[in-house]
């Protein structure tokens, strides 16, 4: 009991960081889903963590609805902007997406409610373990249901051929409105929890590298499943921790680790289709058929 | 996290605590060793790795060795959490030194003063850290305190009337000192002629420039780091613009007359420590520094080697029970108390007072050193 006490006090901050993590990675999966690659979650999370934030400091709402705030922000920024963006795609969609990021930070820099480059401190810490489980398998049970309905669905059919999928009646835009909104609403929540829980916030923590960020950790868990990303937001943000040890070098190995997983993993680490092959090639030798 | 589940922690960290190897105190230091802030961090970490090394070859402290506990936080404010909390709940050090940025100072700060043990940031400049509690300590002097001194003796110094503003926007560090500067020029009764303003990475400044010379000022009061003024002191003297600089705290750095070259002559900077201070202290700082490291020390290592020389004072008057709870808390109590005469001249700690009215931490309460530019070179300013 001592011993996890002990645990726990010195590796909280990094557990809440992995559950918001994989909360940032499920919303970009949520877009990708849709065969959308957008950059701008990170400045949804932005929008979030200062909505909410701000709130807290000014207004002393209660937390739940500083949460309910702090996704419906950007889900309302991503309706407005979403609408004429979503028209584009592929890499021009990228492209003004990071171009809304950047505008996002730099009014986020200028603005003097935000607190400008200072950015706000002394933000109560409010996020407790409970928060980012209950939200996270909330958020995980909801995804997994939608990849199974009807709009699940037609995510997929838009992501593998957008005319094919037109021809059968979906309505494209509305669906790709949709998946980019809902992903903004948990990149939001990822932003609240992560502003009351580490005190401070500022406009350098939801810039570009920010969004390369997710977009690596989505990628490196593997987009073919809702525990891809969750897996793949887990070893990112541990692996600095464990490789402490390594001091100096451990920024390099980290690296190298990521290179190799690219290398030899190239549709991330958690490939169901793959899986699924390992294990059938193993029942197969095991029980002797051919 | 409740406060039954803090009392929790507390009594397990002080029953692990008696298991510590006595004879050892250990100290923690968290600094940015890798990433942007890592030009800060690694002088700052020379400074206490040196000044625990001569502390420790003199006996250590009543006979017990200091021992540094090192963690690098990249500059980022995740990373100083996580490092703060292994440092206080895992290593059980007697305090923590840092860490280099403002900005992690307020995302760390709060779990060190919640945890009841002193952090001490030897480079944190920004207003209301010390704010944060009772357990926040620094040695480094605000811009509040520098910046009126700076423009004081300039103004005496070349009879300035008005002057012109020009600084990045986008920085933390350039946006507290413009906000300071600003201040400061309103107390002082200075007029501006115009404010102009830059991004980190720019490289032609030659439009604001334009603009301030359109306004004739007697000086210009830049808040920018040294990389920014160079070009932007280059370029003003191709315009033509002859007025002096009036510079923050940004302009301390050796990078300042690898691209300026001779263009900042004249130009008035505040800082904290004075490399040609004369005292037998800085003396011995500068020399023993560059026999260590075979390099010129700068401002953040010298208010590193004090820090730890103030820490030590403290440790020196307080017995070591074993106990880490009970000696963290000694060490708080005895910290403010300590008074030196170190690399950085005399020092002792001023109390702030927090947002709620309260007494919080403790500041720097120092008198800064007037530089000025001659020849390529920061001239300690005599008054001539």
């Amino acid at each position: 009991m001592e011993a996890f006490a002990d645990f726990w006090a010195t590796y909280s901050t990094l557990i809440f960081t992995v559950g918001i993590h994989a909360l940032l990675a499920l919303s970009l999966w949520l877009t990708l889903s849709c065969g959308l690659l957008s950059l701008a979650n990170a400045a949804f999370m932005g929008i979030g963590a200062y909505t909410a934030a701000l709130l807290t400091l000014h207004l002393h709402w209660p937390f739940p609805m500083v949460l309910a705030a702090g996704a419906l922000a950007p889900a309302a920024v991503a309706l407005v902007i979403g609408a004429p963006t979503l028209r584009l795609s592929g890499v021009y969609l990228a492209m003004a997406t990071l171009a809304f990021g950047e505008v996002t930070r730099i009014l986020v820099l200028n603005l003097e409610i935000t607190g400008g480059p200072e950015g706000l401190n002394g933000i109560p810490l409010l996020t407790t373990w409970w928060h980012i489980l209950l939200i996270l398998a909330a958020a995980g049970y909801a995804l997994a249901r939608l990849r199974r309905s009807r709009m699940g669905r037609a995510f997929e059919a838009i992501r593998e051929d957008e005319v094919a999928a037109r021809m059968m009646g979906i309505d494209v835009e509305g669906h790709k409105l949709a998946a980019f909104t809902l992903g903004a609403v948990l990149a939001g929540l990822a932003g609240a929890l992560n502003a009351h829980s580490t005190f401070f916030i500022s406009p350098r923590e939801y810039g570009f590298e920010n969004a390369v960020d997710i977009l690596t950790m989505t990628i490196l868990g593997g987009i073919s499943s809702l525990i891809g990303p969750v897996l793949g937001a887990t070893i990112l943000t541990l692996l600095p921790e464990l490789l402490r040890f390594l001091h100096a070098y451990r920024l390099a190995v980290n690296g190298l680790i990521l290179i190799a997983v690219v290398l030899f993993l190239p549709t991330g680490l958690w490939d169901s289709r793959r899986l699924r092959q390992l294990v059938g090639a193993w029942r197969t030798r095991r029980e002797g058929k051919p | 996290m409740n406060r039954a589940t803090k009392h929790l922690l507390f009594a397990a960290a002080g029953l692990l605590a008696v298991s510590a190897v006595a004879g050892d105190l250990k100290i923690g230091i968290a600094e940015a060793l890798t990433g942007g802030a890592a030009q800060y961090g690694v002088p700052i970490r020379n400074g206490f790795q040196l000044a625990a090394d001569e502390i420790n070859a003199k006996g250590g402290i009543n006979g017990n060795k200091l021992v540094l506990v090192v963690e690098d936080e990249q500059g980022k404010k995740e990373e100083a959490i996580n490092v703060f909390k292994k440092l206080i709940f895992q290593d059980k050090v007697l305090m923590i030194f840092g860490p280099t940025l403002s900005n992690s100072m307020f995302a760390a700060g709060p779990v060190a003063n919640a945890a009841k043990v002193v952090a001490f940031g030897t480079s944190n400049t920004a207003n209301g850290i010390s704010e944060m509690g009772p357990y926040i300590f620094r040695n480094s002097v605000m811009e509040s305190d520098v910046l009126p001194v700076t423009v004081r003796t300039a103004v005496k110094h070349y009879k300035i009337k008005k002057v012109a503003v020009i600084y990045g926007n986008d920085d933390a560090f350039t946006k507290s000192g413009y906000d300071v500067f600003k201040k400061v020029l309103e107390d002082q009764k200075i007029p501006v002629t115009t404010t102009e303003t830059y991004v980190k990475g720019d490289v032609d400044f030659k439009a604001q420039l334009t603009k301030i010379k359109a306004t004739n000022p007697d000086a210009i009061i830049c808040s920018g780091l040294a990389e920014e003024a160079a070009t932007l002191m280059v370029q003003a003297r191709g315009l033509g613009l002859k007025a002096p600089f009036i510079g923050g705290n940004g302009f301390n750095s050796p990078k300042l007359f690898e691209v300026s070259k001779t263009a900042g002559e004249g130009t008035f900077v505040g800082s904290p420590w004075a490399n040609t201070n004369p005292t037998p202290a800085n003396q011995h700082f500068v020399a023993a520094y560059k026999q260590k490291y075979g390099a010129e020390p700068n401002q953040f290592a010298a208010q590193a080697y004090d820090a730890l020389t103030i820490a030590a004072a403290a440790l020196k008057s307080i017995k070591v029970s074993g106990n880490v709870a009970t000696d963290r808390e000694a060490l708080h109590g005895a910290l403010p108390k300590v008074s030196i005469s170190g690399a950085t001249g005399p020092f002792k700690f001023r109390q702030s007072v927090g947002k709620d009215g309260k007494p919080a931490g403790y500041d720097a309460d120092q008198t800064p050193f007037i530089y000025v530019i001659r020849d390529g070179k920061f001239v300690l300013f005599t008054g001539k």
